[in-house]
């Protein structure tokens, strides 16, 4: 029973990794060469859009993220576990960032201008953004 | 149906040697080390994962309070260090395995193929009885003269640790063969040509340099690799293929060492191979005459290395030449025993298993010079 259920679990976990954005179990190695880059920036309660590479509050990114390639978005990098798993990631990092910069009072959101190249596809533009923070403004 | 069930039942609760799962939990201490190594590296700086980006799994999953974190992270070196060691094994291994498993388990950030392999190498080393042999544990219970505890048990865990093997293997093959991409060629194009300066800075010649970033050398090296990991799951399966495919299986985990970051990927997953060693033990003979310093010395070599516990060395009539009797009663002397012995060793064999290619020695293991003797001990789980 225990040898049945972690053979279907696992050929369950690989099936998975065709469609889900981080493919736990699914072992699917170096899977594109693909390549991305974003611009980063905080929106503040002024409309100005400052990018994250200037220190804000006391808080500087690369020290806020640095896991899964995301210290430095602006530099063009390779997507290791494919670009679904990296702009989740990326996506994740603004909403964290969002969350946990409680000295910072004059931000609404972030937000992330990100240009991908799936593997040899022409490039494509896409806009992540964080949720309005509440103690903005 | 039924009649197929109970016999894969009876398979997988069929007595086993956990010799090569020992083993194994031998060779998996330093992989855990080397896992934790930068993690505990940022403990020492005063960093944990709490202190920057991370993404939990589920929100219920608990966190414990910095301290007891950093903690737990060195208790799971300590235990992995145990296990290895095979001082109180079980708890040992359960822990590492529990403090590697909660930890990946943190955040979405933590996640490795890497890792998840080594979860799982460690969940099945922690339910199969491997701390009978290769441990501290064996040598306290001998020094206080209690009998040696029973080296088998049922089978699932070394066959379930089988599946995943070739599983990683067989999971990342499908996935690049239907990727148009990976399997016409681009992917790996497009990867050595953004990394043609590192690949400048090998001693390679200019002409290699230029053919490893020319897109059609792609169009079929992508093909061959792909090719290869399913050929890896495939071929431990079976007894013609396994040996080449551990020997490429090899060879592939040194490339990729050689080509990217990949962590613990490479040693574990060479170490894992061990577990498609036949699960019985000592049933093969190696004879030596005492008095030939020469066979002598290659029966220590022998006793040294044979982690797998493949031979008994048993002395011969003096003046004889070196003799190895195969599980099947075949006896090979001479070079061809060498050549034979040497391949069912885990640190030679990579070595040597390309020898028993050699038309001297396959006609030694099936020629008229092989003589049948009385020692053949059939294979409890078929293979060599």
């Amino acid at each position: 029973m225990v040898v049945v259920t972690v053979v279907v679990v696992q050929l369950g976990l690989v099936a998975r990794g065709y469609w889900s954005d981080h493919k736990e179990f699914a072992f699917q190695m170096f899977p594109e060469s693909s390549t991305w880059r974003a611009e980063v920036v905080r929106v503040t309660a002024d409309g100005r859009r400052v990018p994250v590479e200037q220190a804000w509050s006391g808080y500087r990114w690369d020290e806020l993220v640095q896991d899964r390639g995301l210290r430095y978005p602006s530099v063009r990098h390779h997507a290791d576990a494919g670009l679904d798993n990296q702009l989740a990631f990326l996506q994740a990092a603004l909403d964290w960032v969002a969350e946990n910069t409680p000295r910072d009072s004059e931000t609404r959101y972030l937000e992330a201008t990100v240009t991908a190249w799936h593997n040899a596809d022409p490039p494509r533009v896409e806009v992540l953004r964080s949720p309005e923070r509440e103690a903005s403004g | 149906m039924s009649a197929t069930l109970t016999r894969l039942d009876d398979l997988l609760g069929r007595p086993v040697s956990m010799r090569a799962l020992a083993l194994l939990r031998v060779l998996a201490g330093p992989a855990v080390l080397l896992h934790l190594q930068p993690l505990l590296g940022d403990t020492l700086d005063g960093r944990t994962y709490q202190d920057g980006f991370y993404e939990p799994y589920a929100a219920w999953y608990p966190e414990l309070p910095e301290p007891v974190y950093v903690a737990l992270l060195w208790l799971a070196a300590v235990a992995a260090v145990a296990m290895s060691l095979g001082f109180l094994t079980r708890l040992a291994t359960a822990t590492t395995f529990a403090i590697v498993a909660y930890n990946m388990f943190l955040s979405t950030t933590h996640f490795h193929n890497n890792r998840a392999y080594l979860i799982l190498v460690l969940g099945l080393l922690a339910v199969a009885p491997c701390g009978r042999e290769l441990s501290l544990d064996a040598w306290i219970r001998r020094r206080r003269g209690l009998p040696a505890l029973d080296p088998t048990g049922p089978g699932w865990p070394l066959w379930l640790l089988r599946f995943e093997c070739a599983a990683v293997y067989g999971a990342s093959g499908l996935s690049k063969l239907t990727d148009p991409d990976w399997f016409g060629g681009t992917v790996t194009w497009q990867r050595v040509v953004r990394a043609r300066e590192d690949l400048e800075a090998w001693p390679l010649p200019d002409w290699a340099v230029s053919g490893l970033t020319e897109r059609s050398f792609h169009t079929g090296a992508a093909k061959f690799i792909v090719l290869t990991e399913l050929f890896i799951a495939l071929g431990l399966w079976w007894r013609g293929t396994r040996y080449a495919a551990v020997w490429i299986a090899v060879v592939f985990h040194l490339a990729i060492e050689a080509s990217a970051s990949v962590q613990v990927f490479s040693y574990l997953g060479i170490a894992v191979l061990v577990v498609w060693a036949v699960p019985s033990t000592r049933d093969r003979v190696l004879r030596i005459d005492p008095a030939d310093a020469r066979q002598r010395r290659f029966g220590a070599l022998v006793g040294r290395l044979d982690w797998l516990a493949r031979f008994r060395v048993e002395p011969a009539a003096p003046g004889s030449g070196l003799q190895l009797v195969d599980r099947d009663g075949t006896t090979i002397v001479g070079a061809p025993a060498v050549a034979l012995a040497l391949s069912r060793l885990p640190l030679t064999a990579w070595f040597t298993l390309p020898a028993l290619l050699l038309p001297g020695v396959r006609r030694a293991r099936r020629g008229p010079g092989s003589m049948p003797a009385p020692v053949a001990a059939k294979s409890p789980a078929g293979g060599r």
